[in-house]
């Protein structure tokens, strides 16, 4: 199976005034094709930023990083912006609606970057929407939904423009029990069904259960440095 | 291309915040449309002047009179059409509420060298066959609503006539139409020759003499043969372009109207300052959807374009509405200043400048959300490091 993600030899560091904050030092990680990742270990340990380097929301300081066959530590910040709008879908904890707009016109937001007609556009949110059973709630705004609705908006809003890596931030962070099940069914059924490639941060051992591989942050790092070659 | 749905929705998110920088929009648009309207009316008449017409006044003061025979000495000059003089009635009709610019005229040749005052040939000829007889422009016929043959009698605040009264009779002969918009037709006319005859001192002498030059002369030749004519007279004269000398009447309007162009200045750059302020303001309060956009896709180019549209909407809106109300306030005092500025009035270069000013405030207003925008981290706005 072909590698969806590759990470090799990453490096993060951050300054804090005359600081230096290393969060990572000559990282590596692989994610295969169709896998449903959920990437566990304690606060503290990088896991969102690794999240945001492999959706090209920030950069790393060092090393390359290559989703679906491209090198995106070396893209220019448009092309980056069009790389994510054709390839990436994030759910986060918060859902980051836009409180003015429709569920279904916030859906269809992300579909303003695409050559779609009005037409198009339209179908494709309805059909989005009834795959996370919202298609009801189409005209609602978001303060008239619950969170675990707002969540399922955001998904779609992720899923809208058929991209082929999904990467969740916690997405049932702000969920009860009950809720955030049925998102981590709808997240698994995604990746079981659509084939889509799943990386989900999260702290939740249950939501852990719904993944088909489980990777633990702390054991990974671990692993790299006893690979490093000694001095 | 962010939908506009989008962009209408958010300028209206703060109902209360977008309609007091509306306000403050429509005021500055307001101020700007109404003072170019009157600019333009105090302008209008300077550049309506010809400049081949001369103005030779009394060198101590335009309030002096000159030797009303000065005129046939400077008809002799070389480079010397027409010469034509006139003396400052200083008139109203009734009381001194109703003040006219009344002008006694050489009537033989007067209107030969004002073409601007537009009156038919047997209007013309009725005039300069009665003595008593006055012509007026049309604002003044249709504010006092006279007519030709009307009796008139005008006060005068200066000239006492021979019986020692201060009311002069008139009768109305005849209407002068303006040639253009801008020619002032609020002035009254009336018979040197019967003024010189009929008032009580000063006679045989004029308040200033108005010549035309040759296109082919130098003009500045003949004003300065003109003054030298006279230069050893007790009545010296000066002579200017009749440009100058309105200019030099008018300056200080025009330096009222440059003092208020300055408040006005003031006005739009604390006007750019709220709105930028309300931007920035909008901009913050939204930060997490912008980065949720950037993250979605969206380049900040694309998000600053949706600010830019936000400030233009907000502007624009302010603006239409502040120029049309600035139109209508000018209609309305057109009326009752056009003896005074004759040319009052919005034109189309003032809509070209408000639009101009409109697109320039919303590039400066979306300057600094822009950089923001730019320089947004989308992982240190939406989640937490680590």
């Amino acid at each position: 199976m072909s590698n969806a993600i590759e990470l090799s030899g990453i490096s993060k560091i951050y300054h804090k005034g005359s600081q230096q904050v290393i969060v990572h030092q000559d990282f590596n990680m692989k994610i295969a094709s169709g896998e449903f990742i959920a990437l566990m270990g304690p606060s503290g340990l990088g896991k969102s930023t690794l999240l945001h380097l492999m959706g090209g929301l920030d950069r790393a300081t060092h090393g390359t990083i290559t989703i679906a066959g491209e090198r995106i530590d070396s893209l220019s910040e448009s092309r980056l912006s069009q790389w994510r709008a054709q390839n990436i879908g994030f759910i986060f904890q918060s859902h980051h609606l836009l409180p003015v707009l429709t569920a279904a016109a916030n859906v269809e937001l992300p579909l303003a970057l695409t050559s779609l007609n009005k037409k198009q556009r339209q179908q494709h949110v309805a059909a989005t929407l009834a795959l996370v059973n919202m298609s009801e709630r189409a005209g609602h705004l978001p303060k008239e939904l619950s969170g675990g609705q707002e969540q399922r908006i955001a998904i779609a809003r992720a899923l809208v423009s058929d991209p082929k890596i999904l990467l969740c931030d916690e997405p049932t962070g702000n969920l009860d029990r009950k809720t955030a099940d049925e998102i981590l069914s709808l997240l698994a059924q995604l990746n079981k069904d659509f084939g889509k490639t799943i990386v989900m941060v999260t702290h939740d051992l249950k939501a852990a259960d719904y993944a088909t591989r489980v990777i633990n942050l702390e054991h990974l790092i671990a692993d790299n440095r006893a690979k490093e070659p000694q001095a | 291309m962010i939908s506009l749905t989008l962009i209408w929705k958010n300028s209206l998110r703060k109902k209360m915040r977008f309609t007091l920088t509306l306000l403050s929009v429509l005021v500055a648009f307001f101020l700007f449309t109404t003072l170019a309207g009157i600019d333009h009316a105090l302008t209008a008449s300077i550049d309506n002047s010809n400049r081949f017409r001369l103005m030779t006044s009394h060198k101590i003061s335009l309030t002096r009179s000159m030797p009303v025979n000065y005129g046939q000495k400077i008809a002799q000059l070389p480079g010397v059409e027409k010469v034509a003089y006139a003396t400052w009635f200083g008139g109203f009709f009734q009381n001194e509420q109703h003040q006219l610019a009344v002008t006694a005229v050489s009537a033989e040749n007067y209107f030969s060298l004002f073409p601007e005052f537009q009156i038919d040939n047997k209007s013309l000829k009725d005039w300069q066959n009665n003595r008593i007889g006055l012509v007026v422009g049309q604002t003044i016929a249709d504010k006092y609503q006279w007519q030709v043959g009307d009796r008139i009698p005008l006060k005068s605040s200066i000239w006492m006539n021979k019986q020692g009264s201060f009311t002069w009779d008139f009768v109305l002969e005849a209407i002068y139409q303006g040639r253009e918009e801008a020619t002032d037709t609020g002035k009254v006319f009336f018979h040197h020759e019967y003024f010189d005859r009929a008032r009580a001192y000063s006679r045989n002498t004029a308040g200033w003499f108005s010549t035309q030059v040759s296109p082919l002369a130098n003009v500045d030749r003949v004003s300065q043969d003109i003054d030298q004519l006279f230069a050893n007279d007790v009545e010296a004269t000066r002579t200017t372009t009749e440009q100058v000398f309105v200019k030099e009447q008018a300056q200080q309007f025009v330096d009222m109207a440059k003092i208020i162009k300055w408040v006005l200045a003031a006005v739009f750059f604390t006007l750019m300052l709220i709105v930028c302020n309300t931007m920035i303001l909008a901009l913050r309060e939204r930060l997490n959807e912008i980065a949720m956009m950037k993250a979605l896709g969206f380049s900040s180019f694309e998000l600053s374009e949706q600010i830019f549209i936000e400030s233009l909407f907000l502007l624009a809106l302010g603006a239409m509405a502040g120029t049309l109300l600035a139109k209508a306030c000018l209609v309305q005092v057109k009326g009752s200043l056009a003896e005074f500025l004759p040319g009052i009035g919005i034109q189309p270069e003032h809509y070209l400048i408000v639009v101009l000013l409109v697109v320039c405030c919303a590039v400066f207003c979306s300057l600094a959300p822009a950089y923001s925008i730019k320089k947004l981290i989308i992982s240190d706005t939406l989640g937490a490091r680590a």
